[in-house]
């Protein structure tokens, strides 16, 4: 492993700086939570940061707390304590579940929220080091290749997916994210956090170099709202996602009020279906509707040379969970 | 049924557990010597390439870089590496990913990385093939001069064979065929998949004067300590291997690995002694793993379902280094008068195809149980009478078993597993979550041979058992300890095994093919009888006196053979819309002879089983076609078993009375992975109706084959 | 010091995390490394408390727990596996909680209490699970068996009752390639069973 410095900033506003000034000075910079999946790369050669700057001494990005407008969620909380956290399993199950089914016991007693929100994508071909576009070459070696884990939604010119459980989550419960700069900081919903491929090819979110993704506002949980995540996956543990979905229903009376339908594993990014929300709100919720919807989900997808088996999977995974959570 | 026995039979915890539990077995990792460098190996990123130039002069100006090996200052050839091409240490023309190009030993693992970074290399990329049957077409870039078929391999002659198929004969099959009432052909593809072993190799390397000691995990201190003097050109007194505690290997740590060898080589170039540690990924792409065959059935049958003619035509893709037969089994689990196998072994770009439990039969069991089961069905025949009315009475009906269990670990199998009561007609189900259930058969092989064994009793009562074993997880040492302590007459207690060092323990013939319990535990039984007659004759020794007994017999079987047989049963659900699979209930039947310990024999059948789950409907090591780079190499990309995949598996042993071997134990070890991935295949077809040809059974098969 | 081609390479892909060396060549040119290896790489300071005993240390940032312990305390039995977070043979309990001690840095660790197999017997007396895993036979080849241990002991440190669902969740990030998990978790559900009936 190539040797880099190691430092432990106090504050955000002191990370910031130092990631700042680490490249202003020349150098390369790794931000770092929980770090499992960071330290696979500069193993695997990746990434060859000069420096590594550690999120773990950092104050104020710990804790869960609910307030009258929601709840905050540090973005160092591990994904152990999101998925065990009382409120977050009563009200924002969605979260909890995608949470409880990341990797294995062991990365969920370090791996954070925001690092399992950012994480670099696990498609064979970027993780193995070819020049594809994720590691700054040319080609996205999937087209024409092992593709039966890439995209079937917003794919081009890379076909990723993105890794995340927690992200399409989040998305569904309408969260929004406090990034941190060295010289501002903003507030971004979810839904414009992550990019496509095709708004820019190295990266999957809105983060710059310099910034780090410091919390997490969830809204307050509605009447009759209640959320699910299922996720798909080719063994029983540490898989990601073949595809999942993260659905936040507000139901009264049978009919859907409110509806978030999001998918993982299907898309570069976490992948919003907005036009099964629209058809679904106003609806009694029936099989017959869940039908319509897995139908509806799945309308734009396009498969590749081996993942189209991935188009009739997320239309029953799509109508299953409508079923389940209304049933 | 056997007779009951003292000490042998009665379920057993390891003899070394405390040391297992606790942290303190001593695995090769763990040997840490003063000045001990740290080496790392150079591999080839291309599948097929020619070293143009390999330049080391950045590297060695380093400080702390000690060693540098490549092909240029490095010609050694891997004895055990290909029995028919030589294979060197460092070869040039490189002929798969993950080839070894250069290795470094410096003062520091992480230096030693660096180092690699710093060994210029100029390749000129070759063409390449990765799979067998295009290897073998016209154009097909040659791997070898001559082509790519790879010669005939034999244990017995190790030699340069003919580059012909293998092929075995008997009866007519055209005449069978024609006899047929009914012609059944199908085409079954399995796919390389890595033993995955836990522990990755490691191997150290001290020369104290002219003597070489490696510590090395190995399946075999002997035929390693044989390999490193054939390859090293140094006599064998001068040759120590030691292996304490040992990691697993499932086949992927038979006899030496060039890893010994390149230790071995720095640590002479250097003058200290290395530690080579092979990454997960090296050992996934740069060892070996389970051969991928082609296999095309041709089967005639009666109506009532009496076998007429079997063919099989298939082709195993070796990579670019020949270790094993790269055979394709399980014909002779059948009763059948004629047969022809034709099996073309092939050269390709790819890692390695070599020994990986049960080595030719999981994948032969999946192909050839799937078209038994296919012939059942299609002819209405329950698939537990269709395998009493054809399996094996003698072997390759002429020769008879030396005991077989084969039609009770069917009959009672059936009973155990409720399979009447489970049983529905294929694909029956009308949801889309489905069960379904599926039988298959198999075994292995329990041949005698030879290996030796010396018993010393001293006057406190101890009898110390020098084997030349490890025990490499199959419980080895406890079985040695069993038998020993019965054949003796002295109790469990009072025996210590050594094993796992060539200079302190005699000849053995190695952990790989089931063969330790019979080969070795039967020197211990005839130094036994010695022991016991010299105990008889003088008493107990005294003072520092010791009564020594030593055996290396060799025996062999004739006009008898002798195989361990099994009938598993399988229960799953299959989710056609998710395309999941689950196994639900899951019996397994084992005649293994006399169990020696019914605690650790049941705890290999269980592993063995949800190992072929894994193979069933998981692993695979997926090659880029358009680069010939693998690109799922590790435990992640290979979704191995885990504790959450991994069902119930329930376990009972048919002991048959066998008169050959210690106590009339046979094979354990390899048969139980043998029969799973047919009975998985088969309970997949079962529930969804159509069947899956192609390994593993991923979702997208299923899906696809649902819809 | 910085080698020019990195550099531009960074400026090229626009990030702040340069893909090196050892890419699949293909036909792409591969990015050359730095001109030598670091000779002295960067250090800290850091304390741990391990199986109750206190170490100061320093060690190199880009070392591992797994490295600390192995090499440098000689606590081998750590064992590892895979070196990337896949198999579950590096777990030890830090702080409490089961964590892959090959994915964590030893700088991270920094005061922090750190329980490895080594610290689970006190003195003569094995922890009931060890003892659970010799009878249940547990360990076949034996070198997932530690992180096995460890991750068993993080769950009945948290639920000492736990069903048979919540013993196979727990033990998840647990690889045993001998697949003798039947035996693991009758052994882990008979330690549960062990210490409810010590009271």
């Amino acid at each position: 492993m190539k040797s880099f410095t190691h430092v432990n900033p106090k504050s955000l506003q002191e990370t910031v700086s130092l990631l700042k000034e680490s490249r202003q000075g020349g150098e390369t910079t790794a931000v770092v939570g929980g770090g499992s999946d960071l330290l696979g790369m500069i193993k695997e050669e990746r990434v060859a940061p000069d420096v590594v700057v550690n999120l773990k001494t950092v104050e104020g990005l710990q804790g869960i707390d609910s307030g009258s407008d929601g709840v905050r969620i540090g973005g160092l909380v591990t994904v152990d304590e999101l998925s065990a956290h009382s409120l977050i399993r009563s009200q924002y199950t969605v979260l909890a579940e995608a949470a409880q089914s990341v990797a294995t016991p062991q990365i969920r007693n370090v791996g954070t929220v925001a690092g399992n929100v950012c994480q670099r994508p696990w498609c064979w071909y970027y993780r193995e080091g070819f020049p594809c576009f994720k590691n700054g070459g040319e080609r996205c070696f999937s087209i024409i290749g092992e593709n039966q884990f890439n995209a079937i939604f917003g794919g081009g010119p890379s076909f990723i997916v993105h890794p995340s459980d927690t992200a399409p989550a989040l998305m569904a419960l309408g969260a929004s994210f406090r990034i941190v700069g060295p010289d501002q900081e903003r507030w971004v919903p979810a839904s414009e956090f992550f990019i496509l491929p095709r708004e820019n090819v190295s990266r999957e979110n809105v983060l710059a170099e310099d910034e780090v993704l410091a919390e997490i506002r969830l809204p307050k949980v509605e009447a009759g709202e209640r959320s699910h995540y299922v996720k798909v996956m080719d063994r029983e543990t540490w898989t990601h996602a073949v595809v999942s979905v993260a659905i936040s229903l507000q139901v009264e009376g049978g009919i859907c009020r409110k509806a978030r339908v999001v998918l993982g594993g299907v898309a570069p990014i976490p992948w919003h279906l907005p036009e099964v929300e629209r058809m679904l709100e106003g609806k009694r919720m029936t099989p017959e509707v869940a039908g319509q919807a897995g139908m509806l989900a799945v309308s734009g997808a396009q498969g590749l040379s081996k993942n189209a088996y991935k188009i009739p999977l997320t239309e029953a995974l799509v109508r299953r969970t409508l079923i389940s959570m209304t049933a | 049924m056997v007779e009951k026995l003292k000490t042998v039979g009665t379920a057993t915890p390891r003899v070394d557990g405390l040391e297992r539990v606790t942290g303190r077995a001593t695995y090769s990792a763990d040997i840490r010597l003063p000045n001990m460098l740290y080496a790392r190996v150079l591999r080839s990123p291309h599948p097929h390439a020619r070293v143009l130039r390999v330049d080391p002069s950045r590297a060695l100006a380093v400080s702390g870089v000690k060693a540098v090996l490549t092909h240029e200052n490095c010609d050694i050839v891997w004895s055990s590496g290909d029995r028919a091409n030589p294979r060197r240490l460092f070869n040039n023309t490189v002929r798969l990913v993950g080839d070894p190009v250069a290795a470094v030993a410096a003062t520091d693992r992480h230096l030693a990385e660096e180092a690699l970074k710093l060994i210029d290399v100029q390749y000129e990329p070759l063409d390449f093939v990765l799979d067998a049957e295009e290897a073998l077409e016209p154009g097909a870039v040659e791997i070898y001069p001559g082509g790519n078929l790879s010669p005939v391999f034999s244990f017995t002659n190790p030699g340069p064979g003919k580059r012909e198929p293998s092929i075995y004969v008997r009866g007519d099959v055209e005449k069978g065929f024609a006899d047929s009432d009914k012609v059944f052909e199908g085409h079954y593809l399995s796919k390389h998949i890595n033993n995955a072993q836990l522990e990755p190799r490691v191997a150290v390397a001290r020369w104290e004067g002219d003597k070489l000691t490696v510590w090395t995990p190995t399946q075999g201190i002997s035929s390693c300590h044989r390999d490193i003097s054939t390859s090293l050109k140094i006599p064998p007194e001068k040759v120590r291997v030691i292996c304490q505690y040992m990691g697993g290997g499932f086949g992927n740590k038979n006899q030496c690995q060039d890893s010994d060898l390149i230790a071995a080589e720095l640590a002479q170039a250097a003058g200290q002694p290395v530690k080579l540690e092979l990454t997960r990924k090296e050992d996934f792409i740069a060892v070996h793993g389970r051969w991928p065959t082609s296999q095309y059935y041709k089967i005639g049958v009666k109506t009532d379902g009496t076998l007429q003619a079997i063919e099989l035509l298939g082709y195993s893709g070796m990579g670019p280094y020949k270790k094993s037969s790269g055979d394709i089994a399980g014909i002779d689990f059948y009763g059948c008068p004629s047969i022809k196998k034709e099996i073309y072994t092939v050269f390709t770009n790819t890692a390695v195809g070599a020994n990986f439990r049960g080595p030719p039969y999981p994948q032969g069991v999946f192909g050839l149980g799937s078209m038994m089961d296919e012939i059942a069905h299609d002819l209405k025949i329950d698939p537990v009478e269709f395998h009493l009315k054809n399996f094996t009475r003698q072997y390759r009906d002429e020769t008879p078993y030396t005991s077989s269990g084969l039609a009770e670990c069917i009959r009672q199998g059936a009973e155990l597993f409720e399979w009447s009561r489970r049983w529905s007609p294929a694909g029956s189900g009308t949801e889309p979550i489905k069960k379904g259930i599926g039988m298959a058969i198999g075994g292995f092989g329990s041949n005698l041979g030879r290996s030796s064994a010396v018993l010393r009793l001293d006057s406190e009562g101890t009898l110390w058992v020098h084997v030349g074993i490890t025990d490499i997880g199959t419980g080895a040492k406890t079985t040695m300890a069993l038998i020993a302590a019965e054949a003796v007459g002295v109790a469990l207690e009072k025996v210590q095994v050594i094993s796992g060092d060539t200079d302190r323990c005699p000849y053995s013939v190695g952990e790989s093919g089931s063969r330790t319990t019979s080969h070795t535990g039967g020197a211990i039984v005839e130094a036994a009888k010695d022991l016991k007659a010299q105990w008889a004759a003088n008493g107990l020794p005294e003072g520092d006196e010791e009564l020594i007994a030593e055996a290396s017999p060799a025996p062999r079987l004739q006009g008898v053979a002798r195989v361990a047989f099994a009938a598993h049963f399988v229960e799953v659900e299959v989710d056609t819309e998710l395309g999941s699979v689950r196994p639900l209930k899951y019996v397994a039947m084992h005649d293994s002879g006399r169990i020696i310990n019914p605690l650790t024999a049941a705890s290999q059948v269980k592993g063995g089983v949800i190992q072929g789950i894994g193979m069933a409907l998981h692993e695979q090591l997926i090659y880029d076609e358009n680069t010939g780079i693998p690109v799922n190499p590790g435990y992640y990309g290979a979704r191995v078993m885990t504790h959450l995949d991994a069902p119930e598996v329930e376990v009972h042993f048919i002991e048959t009375e066998d008169a050959y071997g210690p106590f009339g134990a046979k094979a354990v070890g390899e048969p139980p992975i043998v029969p799973v991935v047919g009975a998985m295949a088969n309970a997949v077809f079962n529930a969804i109706g159509k069947r899956i040809t192609e390994l593993p059974m991923t979702r997208d098969k299923i899906i696809g084959a649902s819809s | 010091m910085k080698p020019i081609t990195r550099r531009s390479f960074l400026e090229k892909s626009g990030t702040g995390i340069a893909v090196a060396g050892t890419i699949p060549a293909l036909s792409i040119p591969v990015p050359q490394r730095g001109s030598s290896p670091d000779a002295s790489a960067p250090t800290s300071q850091i304390q741990l408390k391990v199986n109750g005993q206190a170490h100061r240390i320093e060690v190199e940032d880009r070392w591992t727990l797994t490295e600390v312990l192995r090499d440098h305390l000689g606590l081998t039995g750590t064992r590892l596996g895979c070196d990337r977070g896949e198999c579950g043979a590096c777990t030890v309990l830090l702080e409490g909680k089961n964590v892959y001690s090959c994915s964590y840095l030893a700088v991270w660790a920094d005061g922090k209490d750190i329980t490895t197999v080594e610290g689970l017997a006190r003195g003569d007396e094995l922890d009931p699970l060890q003892q659970a895993f010799i009878t249940h036979d547990g360990p076949q080849c034996g070198f997932c068996t530690s992180g096995q241990l460890m991750s068993a002991r993080a769950l009945l440190n948290d639920n000492p009752h736990p069903t048979e669902k919540e013993a196979r969740q727990a033990m998840a990030g647990n690889v045993c390639r001998c697949s003798n998990y039947n035996r693991y978790l009758e052994a882990v559900l008979a330690a549960a069973e062990e210490d409810t009936s010590r009271g």
